[in-house]
């Protein structure tokens, strides 16, 4: 019910985020896409002329005099999809069984268990990615430690690779994944597996037939999660990857803070948030079908 | 029915994984007071002296190998952090609650433009974020500093705050509000003395979350932050890339400790609730 002053009261509430958000958020989002049109200054900043060429430097239409096109942008993308998608993989695996685990704990210790799963995500990004430098670095703990057991006599060196990077990205996204895929598990009916049980099912038949189809938007939830913050990552490849393994990420970096080409870097990250973008989209219809049906 | 040997296969599997998620803090910690100056991995003896030797106490160690190029820069940042991460949850904790109430309390033709405004900054990669912001106050000449970190942490830190109140809101009891204002409490009244000791809760967990979410920023901090305003994760990182050094084990030791603190501080008054 309406009643008078409500609207006064909701423009109060409502006008400090509406004016800090739209200034401070969708502002500076506006401005890099302006910006990723426009010409590079010689000397860093930028010219205010219409140019595409940026757009066209990372897809093939470059006009070839100022800027060439370099295929190095498309496979850089490439690896970075693929790299991004593997996290994704890697973390689903790794999280389904364990939230399985979780979900069949008793009620005390389900809450306990939840706790200190998430409990290290709320440690420093920076700090979780130098605990697996001094793991994985040739002088490091796994390499003491497998030639001190007298399995290996050569360090190894993991350190500055993909799959250093994949340990690493899928280790500080963990919690993402966990943590939809055990809400979707415990939303889970389960008098619907004692039915399929009940119906002679056998325990992989419910598994593929029940759990899995009714956790889906768990799975797709978490790898939308991770699917994000891994493709744009820079902080994972420099630490972990080093020079031999260069992201999206990295890219973007080296242009607005040493090449100092801004305007190519924002057509860089105007092609994460498109990515970014088509993904929520494609997830959110999907999600919005599904619930239809249900 | 699950067959046992299903289930014990499955728990020792949940046991494995929390190996590996605890593991690596774990070999951090302990190394944290290893004393072999030169090979970090080598254990050699037990000492407190990496945790001298960053607050600037002369130690043996630190004689031989002068590790910590300033432990001055280290304080400062983590004082430019403690700035930063108090503004932003002060800021963020209001805008966010005022927001969860405001679309919570009314309906209205915008709603879901709002909704997705304040889901977006969450979903928003840092580091487009953090460049999109670098341009914003560059192209209007915004000297970067405090201000521009506070101000970018504040601009996805309203959103966190915003989903954990508007979580307590969904489970609250409406007719309580009702009955103070039928009683004729003004709406002022009425929100101190009912609604928020009723959401307090989430209130107080949003702020938290905000608090160790500024705390622990690299990536937006990274871009927007001056020369003389680095905070702690900015200056680990600078470190790190620098060099691995044993230092940084005793100053990550602290910062797990401080986290868990926080974060088991958060969890507890939730689960209190």
């Amino acid at each position: 019910m309406a009643r008078r002053g409500d609207s006064r009261r909701l423009a109060t509430l409502l006008t400090p985020a509406t004016l800090f958000l739209g200034i401070f958020f969708l502002g500076p989002l506006a401005i890099m896409v302006v910006y990723s049109f426009l010409e590079p200054g010689l000397y860093g900043g930028v010219e205010w002329n219409f140019y595409h060429w940026n757009y066209g430097r990372i897809l093939g239409w470059a006009d070839g005099e100022w800027e060439d096109f370099d295929p190095v942008y498309v496979d850089i993308f490439l690896r970075s999809v693929r790299l991004a998608f593997t996290t994704v993989v890697i973390t689903l695996l790794i999280c389904y069984p364990a939230a399985l685990w979780v979900s069949g704990l008793s009620a005390r210790w389900r809450t306990f268990a939840v706790f200190i799963i998430t409990l290290p995500f709320f440690v420093s990004l920076v700090v979780r990615l130098f605990c697996w430098v001094l793991i994985l670095r040739p002088s490091g703990f796994l390499s003491s430690v497998l030639m001190g057991m007298g399995i290996i006599t050569e360090p190894i060196d993991i350190i500055f690779t993909e799959t250093a990077v994949l340990i690493g990205m899928a280790y500080v996204l963990l919690p993402f994944m966990f943590l939809p895929i055990y809400a979707s598990i415990e939303k889970l009916d389960r008098s619907l597996l004692q039915a399929s049980s009940d119906l002679g099912a056998s325990p992989r038949q419910t598994f593929f037939r029940v759990t899995l189809p009714l956790t889906l938007p768990g799975i797709a939830a978490g790898a939308v999660l991770v699917f994000i913050p891994s493709l744009g990552n820079f902080i994972v490849p420099d630490l972990l990857g080093g020079a031999k393994v260069v992201m999206i990420g990295n890219l973007v970096e080296q242009q607005f803070l040493s090449a100092r080409n801004w305007p190519f870097g924002a057509a860089l990250s105007v092609m994460i948030m498109l990515v970014m973008f088509s993904l929520i989209i494609v997830y959110l219809r999907r999600l919005g079908r599904a619930e239809v049906r249900a | 029915m699950k067959i046992p040997w299903m289930k014990r296969l499955l728990s020792l599997y949940g046991l494995l994984f929390l190996v590996f998620v605890y593991a690596p803090i774990m070999v951090v910690v302990v190394y944290s007071f290893n004393s072999h100056p030169v090979n970090m991995m080598v254990w050699k003896d037990f000492t407190f002296d990496w945790y001298w030797s960053i607050f600037g106490y002369p130690t043996q160690l630190n004689e031989q190998t002068l590790y910590v190029e300033s432990t001055d820069q280290l304080l400062a940042a983590v004082k430019n952090s403690l700035i930063v991460a108090s503004s932003t949850t002060a800021f963020s904790t209001i805008l966010g609650t005022m927001t969860a109430l405001a679309l919570y309390r009314y309906r209205f033709r915008m709603q879901p433009f709002y909704q997705g405004l304040l889901y977006m900054p969450m979903v928003m990669p840092d580091i487009v974020l953090g460049i999109a912001l670098l341009v914003f106050f560059v192209t209007f000449s915004v000297k970067l500093g405090l201000m521009s970190i506070i101000v970018g942490h504040c601009t996805f830190l309203i959103s966190y705050v915003f989903v954990v109140v508007s979580a307590r809101l969904a489970g609250m009891d409406d007719t309580l509000e009702q009955a103070s204002a039928d009683l004729g409490a003004r709406p002022w009244v009425t929100f101190r003395r009912v609604t928020l000791p009723q959401i307090l809760p989430g209130v107080v967990g949003g702020a938290l979350l905000a608090f160790i979410i500024s705390m622990d920023d690299l990536v937006i901090t990274y871009f927007i932050a001056g020369v003389d305003s680095t905070t702690l994760p900015v200056f680990i990182y600078g470190m790190l890339r620098r060099g691995v050094k044993p230092e940084i084990n005793a100053i990550a030791t602290l910062m797990l400790a401080f986290s868990f603190i926080i974060a088991s501080l958060g969890l507890y008054l939730r689960a209190r609730n």
